[in-house]
């Protein structure tokens, strides 16, 4: 049997997004920036992705930017936040965002503007006292995630916002793991920026956006052509773009009902776990969580070689750490809340999607406790 | 493959010969390894633990079977290159991997090394100042000593009174290292 519960690292792209796809691989392959009606027909399908993409996240479709994904989409968010005014040149995020933020961040703060990060306490979530004693009249952005990628905390972003915004700051949220996994709604938590990526909720690869509210007025990531109101260059992606649409879409239906189905069957592998896994603890149980992603540490036994066995039973997931460059690096989300890097180094995270079944939960209850209890076994800790 | 879905030489040994911890407190891996050593300086036995990925597991494991019925110099000396030509290979970045498995082996020999050094420089003080009792025993005789192991001791030239010399220096032995050694008479 294969199970996939690595869909916090990509997920399965949906047939219907495919379908809606397909046509523009196809026969409708015109340029939609084109004067001829061949490719400016094409407009149409893109701004009706616009809208799908606006009604996920209640934005207008005015405040829509198409992007290659998360990743630039952080970029463009940092970059413009960073510069916006040169009165007001500190970025402030923390330290459990994805590299995408984290490492732009460092760049910029090389580049001359001065970086806060923002503590997380024990349950993973962001530490709103170290927001407030960071932000300042000089900080121009600050970026939190929605949702983290290894423990699925989500984060008190409104309120993050509030103090951002009282600042006088603007506020971006890296809401690519929570966009399509929970409601997510930009004016009531009051944010500015956000970026989503398609293939974290069944659209396809190299496709996302940024939302930027009405009012602010973005600087070009990308230079080049007049796309997306000359905000970011560059040849539409017309079948990604209709992709996240579609995905966009669906999404909205499986937040009002799927998620709970999504969400009991996490409780269940969690639970199994622990009943099975005698040792095993689930991490960030404190806080609220995304209903698809667990993160555990099976104590003194080693992350990499449970991934291993584990892939042999055909089961996909991942480690917050690698072994592989001569020094394995522990996960920092998870020794930034206090977790010791031997624990670290013990961590597998499941995330589970629409698409797992409870016989899939089933099967990995059935093949995990024996892997574990086997390294177990050989291990001088326990 | 094999040796990490089924790893051999995996546990521990009841009074190892020569035992070692090592292990990166930085990332978190660790091992133990426990050996048993003949009188011909050979791997009687070996066992290790490790909290490691699945390359230390295997190279660990291959590491063992390797060094079992090897001298210890012969032990002392296995490259990495034969660890991964025993494995069928192993990707480059893995190669590191195997190093703890070295370093276990190679502290486990010299602990066994320190522990026989103190067996023979125990003996060494009791011939030199033989006690009375012994002495006794042993009239003119000068014992000779065949072959020193951590826990046991060979020596022959003794006399006709074998067990109560071997008693004798059993209890001297025990009160200078605290452990208990056997005295074979060859």
């Amino acid at each position: 049997m294969k199970v996939y519960l690595d869909n916090n690292a990509t997920t399965r792209m949906a047939p219907e997004v495919l379908d809606a796809m397909m046509p523009f691989f196809n026969d409708q392959y015109g340029n939609p920036s084109s004067f001829h009606t061949f490719g400016s027909n094409l407009m149409e399908y893109i701004e009706k992705a616009r809208q799908q993409v606006a009604d996920l996240i209640g934005a207008d479709p005015s405040e829509i930017f198409f992007t290659s994904g998360g990743t630039e989409s952080d970029n463009t968010a940092l970059f413009f936040g960073g510069e916006t005014d040169p009165e007001k040149p500190g970025l402030i995020t923390s330290v459990v965002e994805h590299p995408a933020v984290l490492k732009t961040a460092r760049y910029l703060e090389q580049a001359g503007h001065p970086l806060g990060l923002v503590k997380v306490n024990s349950s993973g979530s962001i530490d709103l006292d170290s927001l407030e004693d960071l932000v300042s009249g000089k900080t121009g952005l600050v970026s939190i995630m929605k949702a983290n990628n290894e423990t699925g905390v989500i984060m008190q972003i409104k309120e993050a916002a509030e103090i951002t915004h009282r600042a006088g700051a603007l506020f971006h949220t890296d809401a690519v793991q929570a966009v399509g996994k929970i409601p997510v709604d930009v004016k009531a938590e009051e944010i500015d920026l956000l970026s989503l990526s398609a293939h974290k909720f069944h659209g396809p690869k190299g496709i996302g956006a940024l939302y930027a509210r009405k009012g602010i007025k973005l600087k070009p990531f990308m230079h080049g052509g007049h796309q997306e109101k000359g905000m970011r260059s560059g040849t539409y992606n017309i079948a990604g773009i209709v992709g996240l649409g579609k995905a966009a879409e669906m999404a909205r239906n499986f937040i009002s009902e799927e998620a709970l189905i999504t969400s009991a069957l996490l409780e269940k592998l969690e639970s199994g776990i622990l009943k099975g896994c005698p040792g095993a603890v689930i991490v960030g149980t404190e806080a609220v969580r995304l209903p698809n992603t667990a993160t555990v540490l099976f104590i003194n036994v080693e992350s990499e070689a449970i991934l291993t066995l584990i892939d042999f039973a055909g089961i996909s997931v991942s480690s917050g750490s690698a072994c592989s460059t001569g020094s394995k690096d522990p996960s920092y989300v998870l020794t930034s809340m206090g977790i010791s890097v031997a624990d670290a180094n013990t961590a597998i995270r499941f995330s589970l999607s629409m698409y797992t079944s409870n016989e899939e939960i089933d099967y990995v209850l059935q093949e995990l406790p024996p892997i574990i209890e086997k390294l177990r076994k050989i291990s001088p800790y326990a | 493959m094999d040796h990490f879905m089924n790893p051999r030489n995996a546990g521990e040994l009841d009074n190892p010969d020569g035992h070692s911890e090592v292990g990166s407190p930085q990332c978190g891996d660790a091992m133990t390894l426990d050996i048993k050593v003949d009188d011909d300086d050979r791997i009687a036995d070996i066992k290790f633990m490790t909290f490691g990925c699945a390359g230390a597991i295997a190279a660990a494991s291959a590491l063992t079977e390797i060094a079992k019925g090897m001298t210890l110099e012969e032990a002392g000396g296995i490259k990495n290159s034969q660890i991964v030509e025993f494995l069928g290979g192993m990707p480059a970045e893995k190669y590191h991997c195997s190093v703890m498995g070295h370093d276990a082996l190679s502290e486990a020999i010299s602990n066994f090394i320190t522990k026989r050094d103190a067996t023979a420089a125990a003996f060494k003080e009791i011939l030199d100042e033989v006690p009375t009792e012994l002495r006794n025993i042993l009239g003119d005789r000068t014992i000779s000593i065949v072959h020193v192991h951590p826990g046991r001791v060979r020596i022959s030239n003794v006399g006709t009174d074998r067990q109560k010399v071997a008693e004798i220096l059993e209890k001297e032995l025990q009160n200078r290292i605290g452990e208990t050694v056997e005295v074979r008479i060859a």
